[in-house]
């Protein structure tokens, strides 16, 4: 990477903050994949691990806090070393949320584990958190590298969970059309697929974050997006 | 809070347009101020150069001829009659034979070269011609034919100064009008001279006897020398330095480093700066008093001088090695105590080294000042007229009288015979010698010792 | 892993107490620079003393290795233990005492003399060493403990005089650990040097810290919070806080700590 500090102390510190953030990063990961898998297989015990293990995430979120909080108020950092550390506490909060949705997807599995299931939605919805998951790793893994390259292409190619989620909204709309009684399942799916696709977005600005890292500024281009607003096209079918 | 800073009065001057091009008045006040102050520097400067310079240039002028004698050289026979009576050539019954023999003997060599060379001696009598060579050269040529008596019989060449009329005519003191009314010299003695010199005869040869001869009295100044007096210096200089460069040294570490700082300390200090102070003369006073009168030292010997000028150099050398103590770094005996050394260490390993150079320069230059000193000399009878040279020093010479430069600077001015004054220039441009080369020494040493830190 | 090895590091708890002050009063002559101080100094730990000027960090400092001794009008009361033994004692020997408690001063001072000499010093007047081959020894760990070994490990006959402002520093350094004190006092090592040496020396003590137990005084907050793991707080002879440093800087419990720390008293 880059020349070591003078200070030895400074470079372990930063790498100790960086270390909980991928750490982070490998457990929030883990549990979007868990309890998307809980939710095809109907998984109550995996479901109810990835609910108990939103603590531990939630817990390293406000150590990296403290330690980012030392970091700037014992060393303070400056340039690079002080992107550094605000891009650590913008990632470890994207993280928290994602964290949040997957806590909130292992609930929503639990409660549709009783009702009857909704055609292939569930196999989507483990394709599409699949998908988002690679985002993440891809963005932490640009993160790593410091590498722009890596972090513009996870932004652009958020329109595809994008698309998955509009798709996923339509197939939930049938549904919904068809039977009533599907709603509620429908809309505990359909706020698991939007949660989803907001994890891509958090995917997405933890890419941005590795831009401005890199370059110190933020990408000023319009972030491309493939999401309908409002429900615009689905709703003229209406 | 804010409003504070942004606000105040206006300390422009209202209505003034200042530009940078044309300087205001304060300015050119101020400039024309500074130039003033710089003109009253160069001129002080000027004036003590020029007096500095003015005075070189009396004292070469008067004394540099003062280096060189003229002097009658001529062939001899050493009469075995006159010189060796017995004709045994035993020294002792030899030295029975006075300087008057001697002085014929010289004075029948002298007649008979003049009229071996062929030289016109008209209008001089017999007893002026030989009165041309000095009372000195008889005594010289005893010495020479006492030291080696296979001289006699032998023809040998001796080279005898001129009296100092002679000496002054060929340096242009003397000229035919003065000689006129002058009992020592006549007009025609001078003629002759003029002769001599064209004989070859009578030539100004470099006089190292000026450097090593004993004092003379008035008769023959052109046989005064400084030898005594460069002698009793040296040994005074070495014996201050031995006394006062330990003294003075001990005395500034306990005051610097150890003395507890109480009015007793502080009592001390003041009376040494006030020591440095007291007039010279009222240390030959106390030395008098105590070391000839008391102790019963003998006068005039230069044991006695060493230590009256001691005691006068010794506060000097205190200030200036107290001041060198000082100019030490305190983060240096810091250093030294941090890392535990002793105060006896910190003040040997590190202080004195540190402050040599300092030290050096200080005892160099109050014994430079002390070589100079002339009052308290005076009142030890060092101004006494010594024509033996002391003993070495090994064998009590610091006890036998001697005199001091300065001293015989002072002692040949106050003589009558003009030849004199020429000669305590010399003195004086001897001394200065002296006083350069110490000088000199100071700055080299204190240059080398800078260096290697 | 990494973040685990850096809460080990911090943990403070664990280590033993290396200077203890009770009631530590010092007054030169009419004034009453230091009142009634208390505080632990671990092993193994650096802990820095800030405050404003003429708070009295540097009189404590100096009391820790008795060179107060030195000013005459200085008067220290209170009781400070090396190892629980009373420092200010009748029996020690204050020269004793800085072979223990080594010093390195605001202004590098070495010695105007040889590298070696300057490290050998010491060791040489507490006859450390047993012949030149040991000097050798001791002058090499010493210099390369200092972090100056490859630096002049070619001109060792070099004036230490000659070297650059952090050079000089980290010379002193190693002149005070070559007689292996167990305390090292540093008085605001850094404020003459610029700031690359500064980090040098910085990552020097962190480094010491592994052997010594290194108290610093600095003017420099961020010094302080840069290099240490316990921070005191001084200001008008009193202690005002002390605690781990961290924490004095992130979240003070003193009123006036806070204050200091964030620029509104000085």
């Amino acid at each position: 990477m880059k020349e070591p500090h003078i200070l030895s102390a400074f470079d372990r510190d930063l790498e100790a903050v960086q270390a909980y953030v991928l750490r982070m990063g490998g457990l929030v990961e883990q549990a979007l994949l868990d309890a998307a898998e809980a939710l095809e297989t109907r998984d109550e015990a995996l479901a109810q691990k990835v609910q108990q293990g939103d603590k531990a995430i939630d817990a390293l979120e406000e150590q990296i806090n403290e330690e980012c909080a030392r970091l700037l108020a014992l060393r303070s950092p400056t340039a690079g070393d002080l992107r550094t550390v605000l891009s650590v506490m913008r990632i470890a909060a994207a993280l928290e949320r994602c964290g949040d949705y997957a806590k909130n997807l292992a609930k929503r599995s639990l409660l549709l584990s009783n009702m009857s299931p909704l055609g292939g939605t569930s196999a989507s919805i483990l394709r599409m958190a699949r998908t988002v998951v690679l985002r993440l790793k891809e963005a932490l893994d640009a993160y790593i590298a410091h590498d722009v390259a890596v972090a513009q292409d996870v932004r652009t190619r958020d329109k595809e969970v994008d698309q998955m989620y509009n798709s996923m909204f339509r197939e939930l709309l049938t549904h919904m059309m068809e039977d009533p009684r599907n709603i509620s399942a429908a809309m505990h799916l359909h706020f698991i697929a939007k949660n989803i696709e907001r994890v891509g977005d958090h995917a997405t600005s933890i890419a941005e974050q590795v831009i401005y890292l890199a370059t110190g500024a933020m990408p000023g281009d319009e972030r491309p997006k493939a999401e309908m607003l409002s429900g615009a096209e689905p709703a003229a079918g209406r | 809070m804010t409003d504070m800073s942004a606000g105040g009065p206006d300390i422009r001057p209202a209505g003034k347009e200042s530009s940078l091009l044309a300087g205001s008045a304060r300015t050119r006040a101020r400039n024309a101020r500074e130039w003033r102050m710089k003109a009253y520097g160069i001129g002080a400067i000027v004036l003590s150069l020029s007096t500095l310079f003015f005075m070189l240039a009396t004292i070469l002028m008067d004394g540099v001829s003062a280096f060189r004698q003229a002097t009658i050289s001529f062939p001899l026979t050493v009469d075995a009659a006159i010189v060796d009576k017995a004709g045994n050539r035993n020294p002792e019954e030899m030295a029975k034979v006075t300087t008057i023999g001697y002085k014929r003997l010289l004075a029948q060599g002298f007649v008979a070269h003049l009229a071996a060379e062929g030289i016109d001696t008209a209008g001089v009598p017999e007893k002026d011609l030989v009165d041309m060579l000095s009372d000195d050269g008889p005594a010289r040529l005893r010495d020479m034919v006492l030291a080696d008596p296979s001289l006699v019989g032998q023809v040998v060449e001796v080279s005898v100064y001129a009296t100092g009329r002679i000496d002054g005519y060929l340096k242009g003191r003397v000229t035919r009008e003065t000689a006129e009314r002058d009992t020592n010299v006549t007009p025609e003695q001078l003629d002759l001279a003029d002769n001599l010199v064209a004989a070859g005869l009578l030539t100004m040869p470099f006089n190292w006897g000026f450097l090593t001869g004993p004092d003379a009295s008035d008769l023959r100044p052109e046989a005064s020398g400084l030898g005594v007096a460069i002698i009793g210096s040296l040994y005074m200089m070495v014996m201050v330095a031995l006394f006062t460069v330990p003294v003075g040294v001990a005395a500034s570490i306990y005051l610097e480093e150890f003395a507890p700082k109480n009015r007793l300390t502080d009592l001390i200090e003041v009376n040494i700066s006030n020591l440095a102070a007291v007039p010279s003369i009222v240390f030959g006073i106390l030395g008098l008093a105590i070391f000839i009168n008391f102790m019963g030292l003998p006068q005039s010997s230069s044991l006695v001088g060493a230590l009256v000028i001691s005691l006068m150099t010794l506060p000097t050398i205190i200030i200036a090695t107290r001041a060198a103590i000082r100019a030490v770094p305190p983060s240096i005996r810091d250093a030294a105590m941090g890392v535990g050394a002793s105060k006896m260490q910190v003040v040997f390993h590190h202080v004195l080294p540190l402050a040599m150079p300092g030290i050096m320069t200080g005892t160099i230059l109050g014994l430079a000042s002390a070589l100079g000193e002339t009052a308290p000399l005076l009142l030890i009878g060092m101004v006494a007229f010594v024509t033996n040279y002391p003993a070495g020093p090994l064998e009590g010479g610091v006890m036998d009288p001697a005199t001091a430069l300065p001293v015989q600077v002072y002692s040949w001015a106050s003589r009558s015979d003009p030849a004199f004054i020429e000669r305590s220039s010399g003195a004086i441009i001897v001394l200065l010698v002296f006083l350069v080369i110490m000088n000199v020494a100071a700055i080299l040493l204190r240059r080398r010792f800078e260096r290697r830190w | 892993m990494m973040d685990d090895m850096r809460l080990v590091e911090r943990d403070v708890t664990q280590l033993q107490a290396k200077i203890e002050a009770k009631g530590v009063q010092v007054h030169y002559g009419e004034k009453h620079a230091l009142k009634d101080v208390d505080v632990t100094i671990l092993d193994r730990t650096v802990t820095a003393f800030i405050g404003p000027s003429g708070c009295g960090k540097s009189t404590f400092l100096r009391c820790l290795n008795r060179m107060n001794d030195t000013v005459a009008s200085a008067r220290v009361s209170g009781k400070i233990t090396l190892d629980g033994q009373d420092i200010y004692d009748p029996r020690v020997d204050p020269v004793q005492l800085r072979a223990k408690v080594g010093m390195v001063f605001q202004k590098p001072n070495p010695f105007p003399k040889s590298i070696y000499d300057n490290v050998a010093y010491g060791p040489k007047i507490h006859g450390l060493a047993r012949g030149k081959a040991e000097l050798d020894a001791i002058v090499e760990s010493s210099l390369k403990k200092a972090a100056l070994w490859n630096e002049v490990k070619d001109r060792l006959d070099a004036s230490g005089t000659g070297l650059s402002g952090g050079q000089q520093q980290r010379l002193c350094i190693a002149r005070a650990i070559a007689t292996s004190p167990e305390v090292l006092l540093m008085d605001e090592p850094c404020s003459a040097l610029d700031p690359i040496a500064t980090a040098q020396v910085e990552e020097l003590i962190d480094e010491l810290r592994s052997q010594f137990s290194v108290v610093i005084v600095t003017h420099s907050m961020q010094q302080a919070a840069r290099v240490s793991q316990k921070t005191a707080f001084f200001h008008l002879g009193n202690l005002v806080e002390y605690g781990e440093t961290g924490q004095i800087f992130t979240t003070p419990k003193d009123p006036r700590t806070e204050a200091y720390i964030t620029g509104r008293i000085g």
